[in-house]
């Protein structure tokens, strides 16, 4: 099924390439969404279940997908109105809107992965596609951001690969399934722990520049800070998620072998680390795009330190990526308008928007409690349960400092945001009539909405999925 | 047999530190190519008929031919200076090197897992390590595409080391995929040069808070 | 029997450096297209020197005149320790190239002390730079002759080059390497190409022919012959490397004098179609020859099983 898939996107974005109609594009954008989500809801009923040889519908990889193709509708939504205001020629939007359902596939690939070479080579291929996206607006800054992505993260992912062939080295003989996760799982206990080690390290080195947290992130960083917002978006989200899916792979088959604490220590390093970072630039933070960025650094720091405490944290860290891809989503379209106003993503130029525009203000105000995970925000709740079980696991030190480094985040994120909002207006500003319909509010408020919804409300079906998700860790 | 071709591979790694004209580095990847197909020629004889085919495809075909042609029209279009400079003096570039060659070779020595070929492990190591100090002390972004050529046969180098043989579709759409990777990079190399009209790394540093 | 084979060496190694100039000087003239002069020129211009009286200069030293005699003696005393076609050298003891090494070292140090003694502003930069290659392409030599220790399991030259076989696929990378390596130290101690240009006419840019302004006459002559005698001994050394051990004693020497004449040859290509490299980069090129040179060692410890890779 995934291989039709593949092709679907492969030829959409051909012909939206070649022919450069826009009534064309419009249509074979809705046909390759339509076929996403009949994708996702066929991964649903065939559960658990071999694809395209290389393939498996695993719940994770439901779940992932399931957000990627929520916000894959509101992304291309979004993509429109910011190219009917951005956009030069009609070349660069076919360009832009074929990479960009060419990404939306390689993602997808990299949630159903099956073999660890695929998902490495569906991993790489992002990369290639989200460096064409960033490259969108042709501006110097364009170049350097999407030039220092593409070489960190290609470097970043080559060395991931060493990491997988190790691996691999258990089962190389075996010709076609070498390479197959739920084979490396069960010969895991074979692998010698130092190559298990070392696979480990150099998985999470390589990925963690495609999951933006330490040591690689600061490709990531840069990225979000040039590319279009629907583009960041996806950087921040489900990007991030396939990141965090190639290194909880190699996380599950660690997790069979004794080198278990070993790789939660390394693991909770990195996500201390990467919350602690996170606070340190947000310090001193200028841009909005890029304090949304190293919100993200924070929140991947969170997940790290979920999957490393272990327990009920594995659970939280999942349902954190999920709540996590909705909100900065939404909070990406959101600056994306305030951008609009103020023609600058610069804090120093914004101010008083609560009197320019109150109901843009609202939301932003919605967007601020949401990612600080202040109640009603699902992220209040992950949050809570990953501290609830390092308390547990008596690690109340590192529990302290990071609450207390959170505590820092929230206000300074707090306080750029009331200067957004209050603050006298720039003396060289001159309110622009907004060419924004509020109905482009409406896809962020669901968004946002169904961020506290599913926390409130809790489908069984997602609780189900990641149950079984990290069924492997018990 | 394959230890000729391994000796040489290092012997290139001193030459690539030694070398500084782009040509020489364009000349060197390409026998790098064709030394990694002798490698894999070595250790997986005993493979069939299609994968055979298909290193060759890899090894001679991409890695010595396509890539440094590419290279090439890159190096022309670019006008680059025949000499690049590096941070690090040559004279101590040389004595690195050559301690990050030996220094894999013995470490190597002491690594004791099944199924792995020390031998070409060391070579990879050393080709990993050296392709990273290599984009470290260059000052531009067309030699950093070239340390990452390096790294990736450093990889390839792993993977005969490990002896583990991927379905065939799996490598065409690994090889795919980096020549693919190489393409775009040489790709935004062009356009860095034709808007900043150099290819210094000083140039991209504008991102900052 | 085997002395005489030396005594027939030794002489055939001195009939032989006297040439080897002149062939050297031929080939630069047939490449660049010149008449070329006659093979004795370089031992026509000696024996003119020789007629001509010595000049001291008023600044120097008892140390000024004893230079050329120290380096001339000590480039001839090792010629007394390769061996020649599988027989010892005059001296034959465990460790002789060590001796060798440093009995060219003696030499070497006493042209440089000999040039500083001048108190000249270039020759002092020469006997700078001098020491300094000297130093750089030391390790390569003694890597080099390590190695082959270690393959041979022996200590002095002439069971080292008695007891090389060429084997195994490696050894020949070996000896390759190994006489690439020792071609390259020829030429910088013999201040020849890539290193320093024995023509050029700029003080500057010259290493050897610097310190050596100085010296006039009888002194200037035996200079020029102990640098003849020190091609000859990498040549002889290099063959060594190249000539198998059981073959009758008449080839070995048609094999001898084959090489050394090739040697010249090639030395002489090199010097048509290579420039200088630039002063600066002298270093990194020689220190680079170390570098190979410790490859050759790392070779040589997987040949001998002393470094265990599967």
């Amino acid at each position: 099924m995934l291989v039709y898939f593949f092709i679907l996107a492969l030829l959409c974005s051909l012909s939206i390439f070649f022919v450069k109609r826009k009534e064309v594009t419009n249509i074979l954008l809705v046909l390759f969404l339509i076929g996403q989500t009949a994708l996702s809801y066929y991964a649903y009923i065939s559960i658990d279940q071999t694809d395209s040889l290389f393939f498996k519908f695993e719940p994770i990889g439901i779940l992932f997908s399931w957000v990627l193709n929520l916000l894959s509708y509101t992304s291309v939504y979004y993509s429109r109105i910011y190219l009917k205001q951005h956009s030069n020629s009609v070349r660069q939007e076919s360009i832009y809107y074929g990479l960009l359902i060419l990404l939306i596939a390689a993602m997808t690939g990299a949630y159903f992965a099956e073999n660890m070479a695929i998902l490495w080579v569906c991993i790489e291929a992002t990369t290639l596609f989200v460096a064409g996206l960033i490259y969108h607006d042709r501006s110097k800054i364009a170049i350097e951001a999407a030039w220092k992505y593409l070489f960190i993260t290609s470097i970043g992912v080559a060395i991931a690969f060493i990491g997988i062939l190790f691996l691999s080295i258990v089962s190389g003989e075996s010709n076609f399934t070498g390479f197959n996760f739920g084979n490396i799982v069960l010969l895991a206990k074979e692998i010698d722990p130092l190559v298990i080690k070392i696979a480990f390290v150099l998985v999470l080195t390589g990925f963690s520049a495609k999951m933006g947290v330490f040591p690689l992130y600061s490709a990531a960083i840069d990225a979000h800070t040039v590319a279009p917002p629907p583009v960041s978006a996806f950087i921040s989200t489900t990007l991030m998620n396939v990141g965090f899916l190639g290194i909880f792979r190699v996380y599950q088959i660690v997790a069979q072998t004794d080198a278990i604490g070993w790789a939660n220590n390394v693991l909770m390093l990195a996500g201390i680390l990467s919350v602690f970072l996170a606070t340190i630039q947000l310090l001193r933070i200028k841009h909005f795009k890029r304090m949304f960025a190293f919100s993200s650094l924070e929140h991947m720091g969170i997940v790290c330190i979920g999957i490393a405490v272990g327990g009920i944290g594995y659970y939280a860290a999942i349902l954190h990526l999920v709540f996590h891809s909705l909100v900065k989503a939404g909070m990406f379209y959101q600056i994306a308008r305030v951008n609009n106003t103020f023609n600058s993503y610069w804090i120093k130029d914004s101010g008083n928007y609560m009197k320019i525009s109150p109901v843009d203000s609202l939301l932003v105000i919605l967007s601020l409690v949401l990612i600080t995970a202040i109640p009603p925000s699902g992220l209040f709740v992950t949050e809570f349960l990953v501290f609830k079980a390092m308390f547990l696991n008596d690690n109340i030190y590192l529990a302290i400092l990071a609450l207390f480094l959170l505590t820092i985040i929230l206000f300074v994120i707090t306080r750029k945001i009331l200067h957004l909002l209050f603050a006298p207006q720039p003396d060289d500003y001159s309110v622009k009539p907004s060419v924004d319909s509020n109905i482009s509010l409406i896809p962020v408020l669901i968004l946002f909405a169904l961020s506290v919804y599913l926390v409130i409300f809790p489908p069984p079906v997602i609780s189900e999925l990641i149950y079984s998700a990290i069924g492997l860790l018990k | 047999m394959d230890y000729v071709f391994i000796i040489t591979f290092a012997v290139t790694l001193v030459l690539f530190s030694l070398f500084e004209r782009v040509k020489k580095f364009i000349y060197l990847i390409s026998l790098q190519g064709v030394l990694l197909f002798g490698i894999a020629l070595v250790n997986l004889l005993h493979i069939y008929t299609l994968e055979l085919v298909f290193i060759l495809l890899e090894t001679i075909v991409v890695k010595s031919v396509v890539i440094p042609l590419f290279l090439m029209k890159m190096m022309k279009h670019n006008q680059l200076k025949r000499v690049h400079e590096v941070h690090v003096p040559v004279f101590y570039s040389i004595v690195i090197t050559t301690f990050l060659i030996l220094g894999s070779f013995l470490l190597s020595s002491y690594v004791n897992i099944p199924k792995l070929h020390t031998r070409i492990f060391a070579i990879g190591f050393a080709s990993l390590l050296f392709g990273i100090y290599f984009i470290i002390i260059h000052k531009n972004i067309f030699s950093h595409l070239i340390g990452y050529l390096i790294i990736e046969n450093g990889i390839f180098l792993f993977s005969v080391g490990i002896g583990s043989q991927m379905p065939v579709l799996v490598g065409l759409a690994i090889l795919l995929d980096i020549l693919i990777g190489i393409l775009i990079i040489g790709i935004f190399v062009n356009k860095v040069k034709d808007r900043f009209n150099s290819i210094d790394i000083a140039m991209l540093s504008q991102l900052k808070d | 029997m085997l002395f005489d084979m030396t005594a027939i060496g030794i002489a055939l190694a001195l009939v032989l450096s006297i040439l080897f100039p002149g062939i050297i000087a031929i080939v630069k003239a047939k490449t660049a297209g010149r008449k070329p002069p006659s093979i004795l020129q370089p031992l026509y211009d000696v024996i003119r020197l020789f007629r001509k009286g010595t000049i001291y200069s008023s600044t120097t030293s008892i140390i000024f005149q004893l230079a050329p005699l120290v380096y001339a003696a000590s480039v001839a005393t090792a010629l007394l320790f390769i061996p020649y076609f599988g027989g010892p050298g005059i001296f034959s003891f465990d460790g002789d190239f060590v001796f060798f090494a440093y009995l060219l070292g003696i030499g070497k140090f006493m042209m440089i002390i000999g040039a500083m003694d001048t108190g000249s502003g270039f020759e002092g930069m020469g006997a700078n730079r001098e020491a300094f290659y000297s130093l750089l392409i030391e390790p390569a030599f003694f890597l080099i002759m390590g190695s082959l220790a270690l393959v041979t399991n022996h200590v002095s030259f002439l069971e080292l080059f008695s007891a090389l076989h060429l084997n195994t696929h490696l050894s020949y990378l070996v000896i390759s390497v190994a006489v690439f390596v020792l071609v390259y130290i020829t030429m910088v101690e013999n201040n020849r190409l890539p290193v320093d240009d024995p023509r050029t006419h700029l003080e500057l840019t010259m290493v050897h022919e610097v310190m050596v302004l100085d010296n006039s006459g009888f002194d200037l002559a035996i200079i020029h012959i102990a640098s003849w005698m020190k091609f000859i001994i990498f040549g002889t050394i290099i063959a060594n490397f190249l000539i198998p051990v059981l073959i009758s004693i008449y080839i070995k020497i048609a094999l001898f004098v084959g090489v050394q004449v090739a040697f010249a040859v090639v030395v002489g290509l090199l010097e048509s179609f290579r420039a200088r490299n630039k002063i600066a980069k002298n270093p990194q090129w020689i220190l680079a020859m170390s570098s190979l040179a410790i490859i050759v060692f790392l070779t040589t410890l997987i040949i001998t099983s002393k470094l265990i890779l599967n």
